[in-house]
């Protein structure tokens, strides 16, 4: 599904670059759940966010589903993202003049689905993730977890096929994480492939596969034995 | 999706009410300015548009040039008698003239009421086939053709014969003839160039005793009759107009001596439509508008919405940063650029859908009020057209897409990781960009001051010029003949009571305009030669000058000798320079001639201003008229109780001239009046420059108050490292009074040019002063000093702990 090839990223500062990602190979197949893990400024978050097309590659080749996005027009690229990709953040991002239900239901108007139709997608949503009670409240009258498990209702609404996850556990304890990180299990169960950046071991274990950075290069990938796809 | 935009921007107006309040107050009321204006130019263009034939009809008017040196001497609405029946027949392509003669000031008498009647005219009986006059009572084939027979205006007649039957009542004209009330009219609409109260039948004037088909034929230089032609449709007035010159040689009496009558005099017609705005004749029937006004107007109005869509423009990029993360998470989720910069201009459309219906209503509610200051009789109706009201829907979304556009583009071009990771780095270029706004409100804000200041500067130095006499005290009354027998009695009744100084009479009256000139010839050595000067004239008998308090620098005034074969003539010190004397000295005794009347000039008398300080002095000769004509004013200084003096004359009028009503003026309301324009837009400017101002500020306000917030984190560590507050307010201050600086730098020479070019207008003006230009810069910096500094004082007095904590 994703195949990274000499991917490099860096920065010029004071004529010199500085890089953030340094000749990154990586394979990632459809249904995989793939977490990936280093210490601060190792480059994870970039990593992601080249996955996720928010960030381009200085250097190297990037194909998604067979096409190369590094060759995309922006038009094309946004388009591609716009159906495949979901996105969950560590600070949630949810819009704070939306309800949970308008915030859910932003995705679909990008995408001109219609209004009976949005109406529905959203209601399934609501009661597969037993938040019909909370559609009416804003991002601000409800818990950090609550909001995040909004992020990702908002993340999978329009049925995306990649879910892309920077720290979603990161502000949130740790029984909130943890049912968050169950979430995902389910998620990857129904076949959605799954890309989370953490600092926790523990979460990382619900992965497939461990992906280790260090200064901008992969340094080592472990298989989880338990979590074979 | 445009719920949801319109949702999202519902609640912003809400979350963000300082914000918006000032956004929709400084659009509400720059719109309001421009519907306003909107309304009065509307109002302004719709002049004389009622007439069906509007398009095709055109008011002769006619020019007088020095043919020495081409130089206008005299630009008339008006042309004389003989000129209509000869157009009718040497132009098959004329298909209707019709003509008003207004008749002066005239004592209207029905039983025991009389009335002075002002806005009464001789109309010719087709008048209803070139203008649209609806006659509600009489017929209007019939209704002016006899001559005697008067059609009155719905409210004359209720006037004088209250809800009895006007029709066949007979009315008595200053004594003089009786006639019929053949007709009663709608009173013509306020759009209207003219607005008679009475129309009496043009042919009444070939009644030798009131004007005479000879006069009618002959009298060239009587031009007072308006004329009007009624052209076929689709036709060139040009191509008519070209054929005057040769018209005007074949007929008129030619007695320029070397000169062809087409070199002293021409004839032009003008669109009825173009009177109201575009005409400004010596001669106008009624104070016409001005396109300039309008302009000006128009100019001021949409320079107030500027600055209030500036202060959107900047309030909205500034409050960016509260965006940002929205704008973030919008794009991640799929939003494409062009989908935010909607919504945002949505979000700003919005904002003027509520300005612009507030702005209706509060255009509703100051429109008398604006009336009141303006003089006019605007009403909302006037916008009531489905044109205007298809163009006040498109209102909302011109100003919001003009506030909007920037910072939707700058909105949506931010990049997501970035404003999600809270690293948004707002680029030195929009800041300047935003700098570049608020200088240009604070030099709209500088221009203005310094206009108004100016205005009130020029209205203040002509109401406090010296005329060259003494404009108190002196009371004016219509002449009439009923005085014509008995007029040195009366005169000696009114000088028998103390309280009456002096008594003059004269053609024309100081504040009005200086109209009448003929040809003159001064003596050259050994005979007369004609003067190539430009010299008006008035009728005044030997008391005039004293009455007005004005001097002889030189000789002496009239005897008392009129009607004796050489006459006296008195000139002012202008009319010296234009004669081409060397000194005052030189005139006294020399022969001179003046219309083919000869005589001696006998004195020199100081140049005053007879007319206001828009005119010149001009080259003035006065000379005594032969009774019983020439005189139409009585003036009158009185000392003393001025209720007493006016109870005195008016007793001693009632006496000499009973059936005529008593009716004066003061002289200096009179010249008071000839600024009342002027006053006008004094008045509405300076109101302008202080919305402006205002709206200027409050954005200001607006923009500090954000920017300090956003820096109160420095602010707290430079007061803990030991910053005193007037530093912190200094720092904070300084940057936007260096805009205001800026602001008026650019403002001076646009304030100094327009400006200038407006006391053009004046013949005598003001110097512009450049102290003006300084208080206008110091009055703007203090204003924004203020604004800027409650808020940097409130910030430097906060307690550093609470700004360092919320990191």
């Amino acid at each position: 599904m994703i195949q990274l090839q000499h991917i490099s990223k860096w920065y010029n500062v004071g004529g010199k670059p500085v890089f953030i990602l340094k000749d990154v190979n990586l394979l990632i197949r459809e249904g995989e759940f793939v977490s990936i893990m280093g210490p601060s400024g190792s480059g994870k978050s970039t990593l992601l966010n080249v996955i996720g097309m928010l960030d381009a590659p200085s250097e190297g080749s990037y194909e998604f589903m067979g096409q190369s996005v590094t060759s995309m027009k922006e038009k094309q690229r946004t388009e591609l993202y716009k159906k495949n990709i979901g996105f969950i953040f560590q600070a949630y991002h949810l819009i704070d003049e939306l309800t949970v239900y308008e915030n859910i239901e932003t995705p679909l108007l990008y995408q001109n689905v219609k209004s009976a139709e949005r109406r529905a997608m959203v209601s399934d949503m609501l009661d597969r993730f037993n938040i019909v009670g909370k559609k009416d409240l804003f991002p601000a009258q409800l818990s950090g977890g609550q909001q995040q498990l909004v992020g990702i209702v908002r993340a999978l609404i329009a049925r995306p096929k990649l879910l892309l996850a920077d720290e979603p556990t990161g502000n949130l304890n740790s029984k909130q994480g943890e049912e968050i990180m169950e979430l995902f299990s389910k998620i990857n169960e129904e076949g959605v492939t799954i890309v989370q950046v953490t600092h926790s071991e523990k979460n990382a274990a619900y992965g497939s596969r461990i992906i280790h950075l260090l200064d901008g290069r992969i340094e080592s990938v472990s298989e989880n034995s338990l979590k074979q796809v | 999706m445009l719920q949801n935009y319109l949702i999202i921007a519902l609640r912003n107006l809400k979350k963000f009410r300082f914000t918006s309040f000032i956004n929709i107050f400084g659009l509400t009321t720059g719109l309001t300015c421009c519907l306003l204006i909107l309304t009065y130019l509307l109002y302004e263009s719709s002049f004389d548009r009622y007439n069906k034939e509007a398009k095709n009809v055109y008011r002769v008017e006619r020019t007088f040039l020095n043919p020495e040196n081409g130089a206008l001497s005299l630009e008339l609405g008006a042309v004389s008698p003989p000129f209509a029946p000869l157009l009718q027949s040497d132009f098959k392509d004329i298909k209707k003239i019709t003509r008003f003669l207004p008749a002066s000031t005239t004592p209207m008498k029905w039983e025991d009421k009389i009335f002075n009647e002002k806005k009464l005219f001789f109309a010719d009986e087709n008048l209803f086939d070139v203008f649209d006059v609806t006659l509600l009572k009489g017929n209007p084939a019939k209704a002016l053709t006899d001559p005697f027979t008067v059609i009155l205006s719905e409210e004359t007649a209720r006037k004088y014969f209250g809800d009895g039957d006007p029709l066949n009542k007979v009315v008595r004209f200053n004594n003089q003839f009786d006639c019929k009330v053949s007709g009663i009219y709608k009173a013509f609409p306020p759009n209207a160039h003219l607005h008679p109260d009475l129309l009496l039948s043009f042919n009444t004037l070939r009644d030798p005793a009131v004007y005479g088909e000879e006069n009618l034929r002959t009298n060239w230089g009587n031009n007072a009759f308006y004329t009007y032609v009624l052209l076929p449709d689709g036709y060139n007035h040009k191509t008519l107009e070209a054929q005057f010159p040769a018209f005007i040689d074949r007929h008129m009496p030619n007695d320029r001596g070397r000169f062809k009558q087409s070199e002293g005099t021409f004839l032009t017609l003008r669109p009825l439509t173009d009177i109201h705005l575009y005409s400004h004749k010596d001669d106008e029937m009624e104070e016409n508008g001005d396109i300039k006004r309008i302009y000006t107007f128009s100019a001021i109005a949409l320079f107030i919405l500027l600055i209030a869509c500036i202060n959107y423009m900047n309030l909205s990029t500034a409050r960016s940063v509260l965006r940002a993360k929205e704008i973030g998470v919008r794009k991640v989720v799929g939003a494409r650029k062009w989908e935010l910069i909607g919504q945002f201009l949505t979000e700003s459309i919005v904002v003027c859908w509520v300005a612009t219906l507030l702005a209706l209503l509060l255009t509703w509610i100051s429109l008398p009020w604006l009336n009141q200051l303006s003089g006019q009789t605007l009403s909302l109706s006037t916008l009531l057209n489905w044109k205007i009201i298809g163009l006040l829907m498109l209102i909302p979304f011109i100003t919001g897409i003009l506030a909007g556009i920037y910072p939707s583009l700058f909105l949506s071009s931010f990049q997501p990781i970035r404003v999600l990771k809270g690293v948004l780095k707002i680029g030195g270029g929009n800041i300047s960009f935003r700098k570049v706004l608020v200088v240009a409100q604070f030099a709209i804000s500088i221009i203005l001051i310094i206009s108004t200041a100016i205005v009130f500067q020029q209205l203040h130095f002509m109401q406090q010029k010296s005329l060259g006499f003494n404009k108190d005290r002196l009371l004016t009354i219509r002449y009439n003949g009923a005085l014509n027998n008995t007029y040195e009695s009366f005169r000696t009744s009114l000088l028998a009571d103390a309280s009456v100084r002096e008594v003059g009479r004269s053609s024309r009256i100081p504040s009005g305009r200086l109209l009448d000139a003929m040809d003159s010839q001064i003596d050259r050595g050994d005979s007369l030669a004609p003067s190539k000067a430009d010299i008006k004239f008035i009728n005044a008998d030997e008391h005039f000058l004293s009455t007005y308090g004005v001097h002889m620098v030189e000789g002496r005034g009239f005897r008392g000798e009129q009607g004796t074969d050489t006459a006296s003539f008195l000139i002012n010190e202008e009319a010296v320079k234009a004669l081409g004397l060397k000194s005052n000295r030189e005139a006294i005794g020399k022969p001179f001639r003046y219309g083919g009347r000869p005589g001696t000039l006998v004195g020199v008398f100081n140049s005053f201003h007879f007319e206001s300080m828009h005119q010149r002095i001009l080259p003035l000769v006065v000379q005594e008229a032969k009774p019983p004509f020439g005189y139409a004013n009585i003036s009158i200084k009185v000392a003393g109780n001025i209720p007493a003096a006016i109870s005195h004359i008016e007793k001693t009028w009632k006496q000499f001239a009973p059936e005529v009503p008593f009716d004066y003026t003061f002289l200096d309301d009179r010249f008071a009046r000839l600024y009342e324009s002027e006053q006008r837009q004094g008045a509405i400017f300076s109101l302008f420059s202080c919305i402006a101002i205002f709206i200027a500020c409050l954005g200001l306000f607006g923009l500090s108050a954000f920017t300090i917030t956003q820096r109160m984190k420095e602010i707290g560590i430079r007061k803990v490292l030991g910053a005193s507050t007037r530093q912190i307010v200094q720092l904070l201050s300084k940057d936007f009074l260096l805009l205001v600086l800026i602001a008026a730098v650019i403002a001076f020479p646009v304030a100094w040019y327009t400006m200038n070019s407006w006391l053009q207008e004046f013949a005598y003006r003001i110097p512009i002063s450049a102290w003006v230009f300084a208080a206008a810069a110091i009055i703007a910096a203090l204003v924004a000093l203020v604004t800027i500094g409650i808020q940097a004082v409130k910030a430097a007095l906060t307690n550093p702990v609470q700004n360092l904590r919320t990191e």
